[in-house]
């Protein structure tokens, strides 16, 4: 009889009208999508091996081992195609060199602001907001709708178990919506392999299980539906709740949360920690001169009564061991304002934690906001994107920088140009500049953040866990209401 | 030997939440090959005591006993006894006659149907061939209510609960509708009926109540009515002269 049950049910989904042309134009809309998505990555991947080979070729032609400064890109990931998270809002870009802090600049949407305007449609968003609708569409008159139209007494005047029915509804609805979901998924799938994508056995896991998640998503509202089809008696109140409850669940909800969290845990303004960073750099800098002066002053002290020669002799004899003092309290002055500036980011990035993890409790209330917040996990293009980067970038600038240092002291060069004043033979400057092109190729390369399988798996499991909470939930509710259920 | 009733009501008693009594202590029996008619106005309780019967709702006291088994008390074993005709069948529209035939029959437990045996029984009540393989789309209520009736054929039940079934119908639909009812009784079936139309139950009927504010005010058999008549009593019964 459960067969009966399943087969009709389906049956009567997909010879619905409105069937065929719904998931024509939805698995279009995706399928376009993700034909977008592989075309931006491959221009993403080409402009990432430009710009990497432009900045090689900028380092081995620099003016010495003291003015290399190295630029490092964010790699292209191929699951951008299908979750573009964070991914177009964060800085693709980043200088490394022992002046300025690690900053990620050059987002794709403000390099290319229409993208902005005309934001890429992904993947997860599709599912996230036009598939639990159409879930919802085709399942808030399951039972009241039958029971309106006569039908549900009919059924009922025969030996149907009315746990049967209910579990006979919910996995019809499901195959009859998620089988369908599966054919823009497996094409999608293709198109990756049609279109060269490198995707790494670790990429398909992630891709596998974010599928898993989107049709668990999915199971969400199409319980939800049938719960809503037996809490009310007429399919027009149903239809109504349908659509008020999935503007709060798939708009509201979420938004809600951050916007709460925003006010509870207030954090300072990216403007503010670096107006902070700023004063104290000044401050330090300032406090640098004037030690530098008083040093300058005592190192003079001795040498005022000497005579010109006496006085040059000692200058050239101190002359590089107060240079490298100089140097030495210039870099701990740098030092400084570095550890500050990371103590200042470290804190801004604890309160911005502290709100983040209070504004995704709150929104998980809703389903769209778990499966959100799964399916970035499992792309990697999560809110963390442009911490482990700037993580990475924080652990490769001391190796960039102790190598610039080496190769300068190997090179004979202190850096910065040196003139020299000399009466008989004139001014002479030194630039540093080094015969030919820079070998760098022992330079260290910075490695691009990996994530694995589980390092995504592990953070989304508590959202496809909450999914399957809310699908079980909606379910339990249906099945609970639908046994009281008057089916005259 | 006389054979033991396949319908029966016992004292059966329907009072709502809200205090209002549907039926009131109503008792009857329809045996196999017996056509019983309910007659009576609208909110005389008829549809109740069918619900009671199909355990749409549960008796307030009392019982409706269907091949001897208590509705509410076991509903799927007692709903394997017995087959209903609504007084409006609604079936999916999207679907064609077989196909509703079909779907309903495996849900009444009947299984191994071939569509020469949907072919046979739509032609039995009365269904055009070329109406078989359509959509209910554009099918009419006389239609619909052979459709109806095709499946409480086919499921081959011992007992048939018919709600007003023959309300709205065209009096060649009507007429035709009451002979099926009548070779059906000749097969043996125990029919329980809820009418309006006192010249069809008077006409089939085999035992005839009238029903009256949830109360049986009259059960009386055609061979006891032979000599009455039948619409002078149920207007004395509806207006509560015998009283």
């Amino acid at each position: 009889m459960l067969n009966t049950l399943i087969t009709h049910e389906l049956r009567t989904i997909v010879l619905s009208p409105k069937f065929s042309l719904t998931f024509a134009v939805t698995s279009l809309l995706m399928l376009l999508s993700v034909a977008v998505g592989i075309a931006q990555y491959h221009d993403a991947v080409r402009q990432y091996e430009t710009t990497t080979a432009l900045t090689q070729q900028e380092m081995r032609e620099a003016r010495g081992w003291m003015s290399l400064n190295n630029t490092v890109l964010r790699a292209p990931d191929p699951m951008q195609i299908f979750v573009a998270g964070v991914n177009d809002d964060i800085g693709r870009i980043s200088a490394v060199n022992s002046f300025r802090g690690i900053k990620l600049t050059h987002s794709t949407y403000s390099d290319d602001p229409v993208y902005a305007v005309f934001r890429f449609i992904d993947m997860a968003f599709i599912v996230s907001v036009v598939f639990s609708l159409l879930a919802l569409l085709f399942t808030y008159d399951a039972v009241n709708g039958e029971a309106e139209r006569g039908t549900l007494q009919l059924i009922f005047s025969n030996a149907v178990p009315r746990a049967r029915y209910i579990l006979g509804k919910f996995i019809g609805a499901w195959l009859g919506l998620i089988v369908p979901l599966c054919i823009p998924f497996m094409l999608s799938a293709l198109l990756l392999i049609v279109w060269s994508v490198p995707m790494s056995p670790d990429h398909w896991l992630r891709l596998l299980t974010l599928y898993g998640t989107s049709i668990l998503y999915v199971t969400v509202f199409i319980a939800a539906g049938i719960l809503l089809s037996t809490a009310t008696k007429r399919s027009s109140t149903s239809f109504l709740y349908s659509l008020v409850s999935w503007v709060c669940l798939v708009f509201i909800v979420p938004r809600a949360g951050a916007t709460i969290a925003g006010q509870i845990v207030v954090i300072p303004t990216v403007a503010e920690v670096e107006a902070e960073r700023d004063a104290f750099a000044k401050d330090r800098w300032a406090r640098y001169e004037e030690t530098l002066q008083t040093t300058w002053r005592s190192r003079n002290a001795p040498i005022e009564s000497m005579t010109r020669e006496d006085r040059e002799a000692y200058r050239e004899q101190h002359m590089w061991e107060w240079m490298e003092e100089d140097d030495r309290n210039r870099k701990q002055v740098q030092k400084d304002i570095d550890a500050f500036a990371l103590s200042a980011n470290e804190q801004q990035r604890n309160r911005k934690a502290e709100q983040e993890r209070l504004a995704f409790a709150l929104s998980r209330f809703s389903p769209a906001s778990a499966y959100h917040l799964a399916a970035v996990n499992l792309a990697g293009t999560d809110i963390t994107l442009k911490a482990r980067y700037e993580d990475a970038l924080n652990i490769y600038r001391p190796l960039f920088t102790a190598y610039k240092d080496k190769k300068q002291k190997e090179s004979g060069g202190m850096g910065g140009i040196r003139i020299e004043v000399n009466t008989d033979t004139g001014v002479k400057i030194d630039t540093g500049r080094e015969k030919g092109v820079l070998d760098i190729s022992d330079m260290p390369r910075f490695e691009q953040p990996q994530r694995s399988f589980r390092d995504a798996a592990v953070p989304a499991m508590i959202d496809i866990g909450l999914l399957g909470f809310f699908s079980f939930a909606a379910f339990a509710g249906a099945f609970v209401r639908f046994l009281r259920y008057d089916v005259r | 030997m006389e054979q033991q009733p396949l319908l029966e009501a016992n004292g059966l008693t329907k009072r709502y939440e809200d205090g209002a009594l549907a039926v009131n202590n109503v008792s009857f029996s329809v045996r196999p090959g017996e056509i019983y008619a309910m007659l009576g106005g609208n909110g005389a309780g008829k549809t109740t005591t069918i619900n009671l019967f199909l355990n749409f709702l549960e008796p307030t006291s009392g019982e409706a006993r269907i091949a001897g088994i208590a509705s509410h008390a076991d509903p799927l074993a007692a709903k394997k006894h017995v087959a209903f005709v609504s007084e409006n069948v609604m079936l999916y529209t999207n679907f064609t006659a077989v196909q509703n035939l079909a779907y309903f029959v495996r849900l009444g437990g009947r299984t191994g149907y071939t569509t020469e045996d949907y072919r046979r029984v739509l032609l039995r009540v009365g269904l055009q061939e070329e109406a078989h393989h359509k959509k209910l789309k554009g099918f009419s209520k006389g239609m619909r209510q052979k459709c109806g009736i095709a499946i409480a054929i086919l499921k081959d039940a011992p007992a048939i609960l018919l709600d007003e079934p023959t309300s709205g119908l065209d009096p060649k639909s009507g007429y035709e509708f009451m002979q099926l009812l009548g070779s059906l009784r000749d097969e043996g079936k125990a029919i329980l009926m809820s009418t309006h139309d006192i010249f069809r139950a008077k006409e089939s009927a085999d035992t005839i109540g009238i029903m009256r504010q949830g109360n049986l005010v009259m059960q009386q058999s055609r061979a006891a009515l032979s000599g009455e008549d039948l619409e002078r009593l149920y207007m004395e019964h509806m207006a509560g002269v015998t009283e």
